[in-house]
């Protein structure tokens, strides 16, 4: 894993002992794991055990530390990577370990949030429907025909939309069928 | 059901008595025509000078059979009562018939050509789809995150769209089991009985 001078430098001043004794050290690590998983949770700056450390270094070390931590979570690092990094800027063993008991801990959440972050075609999350039987317009008397009224729900990038379509009985049955087709096939594939 | 003619439908309707039948069994093919086609004044200019009247009559009288076809078509009335209704004309035995023949071999396809007037959303035309499985992203390295990828044609009139979405297998399963219960419902005894009885 390879990071910019700022981001070693940051993460040098975390393993200082001077600067960070082993309490606050601890705090700070859970609150920089929280930052990224809890949008809402406390903040560094300003959080009541860490107020005696200087709050530009302060800044320095979240934005160094949770560069870290996501591009572990990104490259799916192993617990020598990580160890061998932290050992490079002078991280003592006890504080190697905290962190990467936290690392643990909260990588499976990390791991769904960056997998959220995606550029995709929009996502269909429901469908709804409604059948009607049409009898007449104002262009044809007597039409005496059902009909489906079909509404997908999409989603793409936290705003949801609709595509409405009509269709008859046999389209529905075409469209359904095509659906399963996909669905076996993703079956077969999962099996073989 | 009766027809109702206005006056002035009669009027211009009135004009077909005074040709061959042969012509008014031209005129019926020209207004088929133009109801699937559109219509083309220029014909009416030639068929003018050679029945030796205004093209004004000649048009009035193509209209009015369109007029009389389209009426007819859209409340699809019977044969008897499409022969009532155009008896009210006072036309010759021969006309009524070719008339009647008129109404009867089109009747349908005006029907059809009728029903694209009326106001309706997209409807479905064809579903492709593919399966792909998500190996790494900007975000995120090391993914094993199987999608399903679906490309939706859509008609609406004469356009036609195509919408790419994608799903996950999960959802894919809720849809089709949604989709399913849809068409079950068609089959279940309300809607039968419904469908039986308004005709």
């Amino acid at each position: 894993m390879e990071f910019s001078d700022s981001v070693m430098k940051g993460l040098q001043t975390l393993a200082d002992p001077n600067v960070f004794d082993q309490k606050s050290f601890t705090i700070f690590t859970e609150v920089a794991f929280d930052s990224l998983v809890s949008p809402r949770g406390e903040s560094v700056l300003g959080h009541p055990e860490l107020k005696h450390i200087d709050q530009t270094n302060l800044k320095h070390c979240h934005t160094a530390a949770t560069t870290f931590i996501l591009e572990g979570v990104k490259q799916n690092a192993d617990k020598s990577t990580i160890s061998s990094c932290l050992e490079d800027v002078r991280f003592q063993n006890e504080r190697v370990d905290t962190f990467y008991n936290s690392f643990q801990k909260n990588k499976r959440n990390l791991e769904s949030l960056l997998s959220s972050i995606d550029t995709c075609p929009p996502h269909i999350t429901d469908a709804e429907w409604r059948l009607e039987y049409c009898i007449k317009n104002s262009h044809v008397h007597k039409v005496n025909q059902p009909s489906y009224l079909i509404s997908l729900n999409t989603e793409r990038a936290g705003t949801s939309s609709e595509i409405n379509f009509n269709c008859t009985m046999e389209q529905l049955q075409d469209l359904v069928g095509k659906m399963k087709d996909a669905a076996k096939s993703l079956e077969r594939a999962t099996q073989s | 059901m009766l027809l109702v003619l206005s006056e002035e439908h009669k009027e211009h309707l009135g004009f077909l008595s005074e040709v061959d039948p042969a012509v008014v069994g031209e005129f019926g093919r020209i207004a088929v025509e133009f109801l699937k086609k559109g219509s083309n004044p220029k014909i009416y200019e030639g068929a003018a000078r050679k029945l030796n009247v205004s093209s004004e009559s000649i048009q009035h009288g193509v209209e009015g059979l369109m007029y009389l076809l389209t009426e007819s078509s859209k409340l699809m009335i019977s044969e008897v009562d499409f022969q009532d209704s155009v008896l009210v004309l006072g036309f010759s035995e021969e006309l009524n018939k070719l008339l009647l023949q008129l109404y009867l071999d089109n009747g349908k396809e005006i029907r059809q050509i009728l029903s694209k007037l009326a106001p309706s959303l997209p409807h479905y035309r064809n579903l492709e789809w593919r399966l792909d499985v998500q190996l790494a992203s900007r975000a995120l390295r090391h993914q094993v995150k199987p999608t399903v990828t679906l490309k939706l044609h859509l008609e609406d009139g004469a356009q036609r769209s195509a919408h790419v979405l994608q799903t996950d297998p999960a959802t894919l399963q809720h849809l089709i089991h949604e989709l399913e219960r849809a068409l079950a419902e068609l089959k279940s005894n309300h809607c039968r009985r419904i469908l039986r009885n308004i005709k």
